[in-house]
């Protein structure tokens, strides 16, 4: 297994080079100088973050998924520019106001998060049922606490440096997205817990005779993947100064895309931070491009349901090959090595 | 794997021969930005947007805009535009608040931003807007009366209460109805949420509470419609009047029968072309000046006045009031 290269990541390498290539060719060299690739890059984290949600509801297994990602971040933008917003003022105190906002805003997902997991672990609820549940109560929560308005945010400094600065070049919030990603990363493939919820999604069956605590970790885990849409809402709002409860309404099924490209199984147990991260920018590069084409947005539906099937189809081969080439290897019961494996790939 | 990138390539190639184009511009370039592609509205604007394109050979216009009803998306394609470096950007925001800091990045790379339909906006250099709000509501409220004779019970109906515009239009219309001793308002700004059947079942219950009411004044697009079917369905187009916002193509039936009898609209295909006659304006660092001629129909003596940001609010005279004789001019 070591020594042979993922076809998943060598394909998603490939998939970004090809396009980065194709957009310079085309535009004579404008699709890629720092303007563009600073703005490709600073459009990828609100998406990236939810794909990173989606992504361990998926590796939970057992149909995991989370559907009220982009809901709640609205509700958390919303939320606490209301909350913060009423108690300080963004003018007067722009530092304290974007620590104040930011902690709130993800406090609110984490919460958000944690009502998804105890639905779904205490109840036994059907996360793609229970998440679209919760997707429309944070949506009408967000309605109803902002009237249906946008809430202003302001621009005060620490959020406009997020939302628009840049570090060595490489725009801040871009930079936030990968640290996060990394350390999400790590924690999957070198913590305890991290290696368990790779089990846990591999074999349920097995990790509840193992002795797993099967409720706290899918707590925990929906509860991370509302923290990210909480961290999400923070970026929407440095960006555009103002949050909205209907905000990013074609997210959803986007998020959902960019963690399928990456491989991550929709029954769980697999899935790589490092895929992960070249399908988002893949999927950037690919709609900048389209846009740079000023090819319909229809055609860019068309492509996303496309490629959402074509990789569900290369799921579906590799784990074909893999079974015809190591023939036992992943067979049911011992599904648990199969998904050590997994887990040492990180 | 094999296959999978020859036909990944393959269609790569296809895409950036389709681009080769792109490289060669060297016109200036407006980009106009609508809140959605591919309704009628729309598709409209951009036969205006067109129009305008081949009548100024000296620039490239296009227009673009997302395929579902999401800010998210709009902001996408204006963040791409400007790094794309176009020379203008004409936008008509999906919501004015969320693309304030897209704006924002594109003004300060330079490029041109006019706005349509945003008189909020604050990050934009001018804000066209097809009438002044009042001066429309009023309008329709003068041809109610007309059709009225100036006398008996009226209503008006709006999208929702929180609707700006659609208050300004139903204020300017009462005010109007002051000048007529013999009309009365009754249940006024009853909400519609711009949805013909919803408007339907109210426009009944008001014909049941008032057998003798005998205008109704709308505002949003769906509202004439709603009343409209009403009226018919009572027998009452010769007795009840009705004047509202709506378009032609879909009202065209109820004009015919008398259910409504006159709509008020603004072209869309004026009103891209204004958008981008402004940007050209703009762009040859030509200054916009109080009254002066846009060269679009409607927008001949524009008022010109400052903007709720750094930029300009520029106000056209382009309302259009059509009834059963004239709405074929307007077919859209």
């Amino acid at each position: 297994m070591k020594g042979r290269l993922d076809p998943q990541l060598v394909f998603l390498v490939l998939t970004n080079v090809g396009i980065l290539a194709a957009g310079a060719w085309a535009s004579g060299g404008v699709f890629i100088d720092p303007y563009n690739l600073q703005s490709m890059a600073s459009q990828v984290p609100e998406l990236g973050l939810l794909a990173i949600g989606v992504m361990l509801a998926m590796i939970s297994g057992n149909g995991g998924i989370d559907l009220s990602g982009i809901a709640l971040a609205n509700l958390a933008g919303v939320t606490a520019a209301l909350l913060v917003g009423g108690m300080i003022s963004a003018d007067d105190a722009p530092l304290l106001f974007s620590v104040a906002f930011g902690i709130t805003a993800v406090a609110v997902g984490l919460a958000g998060g944690a009502v998804n997991g105890l639905l779904i672990a205490g109840s036994g609820l059907t996360p793609i049922l229970c998440t679209l549940g919760t997707q429309l109560l944070f949506t009408g929560l967000a309605v109803v606490l902002s009237n249906g308005r946008a809430v202003s945010t302001g621009s005060p400094a620490p959020l406009e440096e997020l939302g628009n600065g840049t570090f060595l070049q490489v725009p801040t919030s871009f930079l936030l997205f990968i640290a996060v990603a990394a350390l999400i990363g790590m924690g999957l493939r070198f913590t305890p817990s991290g290696i368990r919820l790779l089990l846990m999604g591999t074999n349920p069956v097995a990790a509840r005779f193992a002795g797993f605590a099967q409720g706290r970790m899918l707590v925990a885990t929906y509860a991370i993947s509302g923290a990210l849409a909480g961290l999400a809402g923070v970026i929407i709002a440095a960006r555009n100064v103002n949050v909205k409860w209907d905000y990013g309404g074609s997210y959803l099924l986007i998020a959902i895309l960019i963690a399928v490209m990456a491989g991550v199984k929709p029954e769980g147990g697999h899935g790589r931070m490092i895929c992960l991260l070249l399908s988002a920018t893949a999927l950037q590069l690919l709609s900048s491009f389209l846009n740079f084409l000023d090819v319909s947005n229809f055609f860019r539906d068309l492509a996303w349901g496309l490629l959402l099937l074509f990789f569900l189809a290369i799921i579906r081969y590799d784990a074909l090959g893999a079974l015809t080439s190591r023939i036992g290897w992943r067979a049911r019961p011992e599904g648990a090595p199969a998904a050590g494996d997994a887990a040492t790939k990180g | 794997m094999k296959k999978f990138l020859l036909a990944a390539s393959v269609a790569g190639v296809a895409l950036a021969g389709a681009a080769v184009e792109l490289s060669a511009q060297t016109k200036p370039t407006i980009a106009t930005v609508v809140k959605i592609s591919g309704i009628p509205w729309f598709s409209r604007m951009e036969v205006g947007v067109k129009a305008f394109g081949s009548a100024n050979p000296d620039v490239q216009a296009s227009q673009s805009g997302p395929a579902t009803a999401d800010a998210a998306q709009q902001l996408k394609i204006i963040e791409d535009l400007t790094a794309r470096r176009v020379n203008a950007l004409a936008v008509v925001p999906m919501d004015p608040s969320v693309v304030e800091g897209a704006l924002k990045r594109a003004m300060d790379r330079g490029i041109i931003v006019v706005t349509h339909e945003a008189d909020n906006q604050r990050n934009t250099n001018a804000d066209v807007e097809a009438f002044d709000n009042a001066a429309y509501g009023a309008a329709l409220n003068e041809r109610l009366a007309k059709c009225m004779g100036g006398q008996g019970k009226w209503t008006s109906f709006v999208g929702s209460l929180g609707s700006r515009t659609h208050i300004q239009w139903v204020d300017a219309g009462a005010a109007n109805a002051k000048k007529y001793s013999g009309m009365t308002l009754v249940d006024e700004k009853n909400e519609s949420f711009d949805d013909a059947n919803k408007t339907y079942e109210k426009a009944k219950e008001i014909l049941r509470k008032h057998p003798d009411i005998r205008g109704f004044q709308g505002s949003a697009g769906n509202d004439v419609l709603g009343i409209g079917r009403a009226i018919e369905e009572a027998g009452l187009q010769d007795k009840v009047c009705l004047v509202g916002t709506g378009l032609p193509n879909p009202s065209a039936q109820y004009l015919e029968s008398g259910a409504i009898d006159a709509i008020g609209f603004w072209d869309p295909r004026d009103a891209g072309m204004a958008m981008n006659s402004v940007a050209k304006i703009l762009l040859e660092k030509k200054p916009l000046a109080d009254g002066m001629d846009l060269g679009v129909k409607g927008y001949e003596k524009v008022t010109v006045k400052k903007g709720p940001g750094q930029g300009q609010l520029i106000i056209g005279n382009a309302m259009v009031i059509a009834d059963k004789a004239t709405y074929k001019d307007h077919l859209f």
